[in-house]
């Protein structure tokens, strides 16, 4: 309670006026836009296969990057997955509930998760936090794999059902595209205004320099688990997305090889920037296409690619278009 | 057996794996202290060590105890070049240069698998049969890893108590910049630090090369467990890390023993969530890392 009032209460300066739209944004949204059509008119399979798959990453990667604003990485993001993905399927496939009480019984349960675990791990910053999530990113895994008679251990669950939405079943890629599509825009808009609220400005502080935000009376503990909660939230949006999208979930699709990689797209993408996920999730998505029947070349560029963007461009791909914005908005004033 | 044997059993063997542990902690813990990165890439060097002796002993029928050296000197020449080439601009960074060592360990991982395929390799045993303690066994291979594991501790302390280079070491883990106002070179301290501390990642995989076999992928679990000891111990603490591993191996052991494998690693995480509930940083933490 103490912690949600210091939320609201803090006495960081509110966000500015909104700017005039100005006419490029909005040439932006509409080519964002015909991008997102793309695939559909495309129609091939694969283009949306990949298309869904990048959409779906957004919002995995979105979640890590609210996290990673309030200045902490987490390293079991794929497991908030799975533990979405697993409850979504047992409350549709075991309950009989609709889908979309699925997807809401995912994001509680993960949220609810994140929340007590962060209650406790959030005492650890820094580094020790990264490893305490890592190890329970392998606890995660392990109870899923030992828990057998109701998560069908390593075999996993299959014929899971589709998703349905108002009586629609979406079991064709098309269909489930403009799902996922939904959710990702729905998933950055919702952060869009976070961003600009006073709780996003406490994120911002919290990550920019604890000490500070502190001393300006904002609850850093508290301010980092509203984050934890919400991002990994959105992890169970997009672990159940998976589950009734590949129809099928098991132990090792939210290992640590799936929290690496949303890192991975995190950090490529920009970690301080909302757009920052997008651009991720867009490039790293389709890479391991490129490299199909060869992982271990993939790996290698995977790894080269994530030490050059570190050394030359820590801020990722997002901070090339922030640069030459500022650079624009400083030629004008001169 | 008698639960009893079965316990002293259990017990014998926690300490054997207790010290494996503390080897890998003990380098993690050393680059960390003098780098401020936490190394994702030690299991990969635990690897790169467990390889090296493998080749080493079934292809060139070189002695087990060259075969350690060797792998030891092998990676403290690896970890000495990619300090120098990857992750220098990271020192001090703590989660660039952590997210950095996963890229590294990504690469390595993805080099072994090029070179060696994903299939288990299996190494002669290096030494047979075994002594009767009561009624405990230990077989003469696991008494090797005993053997090999206290003299590298030993070494390992008198060239940290006793050399001029183990002496300046130590200065950089307390405070870099009074440490090279001193005089200290700590442009050869970070990759010294760093190939030193992969290098005893190394010599516990090639410690464990002949009990398990060897592949790409044997880094994962040891890099936990590292994990899992410097949580418990304190990060930076070379005594919380020794209490924290052979804690860890004895508790795993019994557990192992008596219960099952799986609820032993689940147990583990546990006990590492109650433990901080209890003690935020550790055994013998500092309070802020």
């Amino acid at each position: 309670m103490q912690d949600g009032k210091a939320l609201l209460s803090t006495a960081v300066p509110t966000a500015p006026p909104a700017a005039r739209r100005s006419p490029w944004s909005m040439l932006g949204s509409l080519a964002l836009l015909a991008l997102a059509l793309l695939p559909l008119a495309f129609g091939k399979d694969f283009t949306l296969h990949l298309a869904i798959q990048i959409c779906i990453n957004v919002v995995l990667v979105s979640g890590l990057s609210l996290l990673a604003r309030a200045g902490q990485v987490s390293l079991c993001h794929g497991a908030f997955a799975g533990i979405g993905a697993y409850v979504s399927v047992l409350v549709v496939m075991g309950l009989g509930q609709p889908f979309l009480l699925g997807v809401l019984a995912a994001m509680v349960a993960a949220g609810v998760f994140a929340y007590l675990l962060g209650t406790i791990m959030l005492r650890l910053t820094g580094v020790y936090f990264v490893l305490l999530t890592f190890a329970f990113g392998e606890f995660v895994r392990l109870v899923l794999l030992e828990g057998d008679s109701i998560t069908g251990g390593a075999n996993g669950i299959t014929g899971v059902p589709p998703a349905a939405l108002l009586g629609h079943v979406l079991d064709n890629k098309a269909a489930f595209y403009l799902l996922a599509l939904a959710c990702a825009a729905g998933v950055t808009w919702l952060l869009h205004t976070l961003y600009r609220s006073p709780a996003g400005h406490a994120i911002d502080a919290v990550g920019e320099n604890p000490q500070l935000a502190e001393a300006t009376g904002i609850s850093v503990r508290g301010t980092q688990r509203y984050a934890f909660t919400l991002g990994s939230a959105l992890a169970g949006v997009g672990g159940a997305l998976t589950a009734h999208y590949l129809r099928y979930v098991s132990p090792e699709s939210f290992n640590m090889h799936l929290s690496l990689a949303l890192i991975i797209m995190m950090v490529v993408g920009g970690r301080r920037y909302l757009f920052g996920p997008l651009i991720g999730a867009l490039i790293m998505t389709p890479l391991p296409e490129l490299f199909r029947g060869a992982v271990e070349t993939q790996n290698i560029f995977y790894g080269v690619a994530l030490i050059l963007m570190l050394r030359f461009l820590p801020q990722g791909l997002a901070s090339l278009f922030r640069a030459r914005r500022a650079h624009k908005v400083q030629g004008a004033k001169a | 057996m008698t639960t009893s044997t079965l316990l002293a059993q259990a017990l014998v063997n926690g300490l054997i794996i207790g010290l494996l542990y503390l080897l890998m902690a003990v380098g993690f813990t050393l680059v960390f202290g003098v780098m401020r990165i936490v190394n994702f890439a030690h299991g990969e060097f635990y690897m790169l060590g467990a390889f090296a002796a493998y080749i080493l002993v079934s292809q060139y029928e070189l002695p087990f105890i060259a075969a350690v050296g060797l792998a030891f000197l092998f990676a403290v020449a690896v970890g000495w070049v990619v300090e120098e080439v990857v992750l220098k601009p990271f020192r001090h960074d703590e989660l660039n240069g952590m997210i950095a060592t996963i890229g590294l360990a990504m690469i390595l991982q993805a080099g072994a698998l090029i070179l060696y395929g994903p299939d288990s390799q299996f190494m002669p045993s290096v030494a047979e049969g075994a002594i009767m303690l009561g009624g405990v066994t230990v077989p003469m291979s696991r008494l090797y890893v005993v053997g090999f594991s206290l003299a590298v501790l030993l070494v390992l302390y008198l060239f940290l108590g006793h050399t001029r280079n183990g002496r300046a070491l130590r200065a950089v883990v307390q405070d870099t910049e009074i440490a090279a106002a001193q005089g200290i070179r700590t442009r050869i301290m970070y990759p010294l630090g760093f190939g030193i501390g992969v290098g005893l990642a190394a010599v516990a995989g090639a410690l464990m090369a002949p009990l398990f076999s060897v592949s790409p992928f044997v880094g994962a679990t040891p890099l936990l467990k590292a994990f899992v000891v410097v949580i418990l111990g304190g990060l930076g603490s070379i005594p919380g890390a020794a209490l924290a591993s052979l804690l860890l191996g004895l508790a795993e052991s019994v557990t192992s023993t008596f219960i099952s494998n799986s609820i032993a690693e689940i147990l583990i995480f546990v006990l590492v969530m109650a433990m901080l509930i209890v003690r935020p940083t550790g055994l013998f933490g500092r309070s802020e890392a």
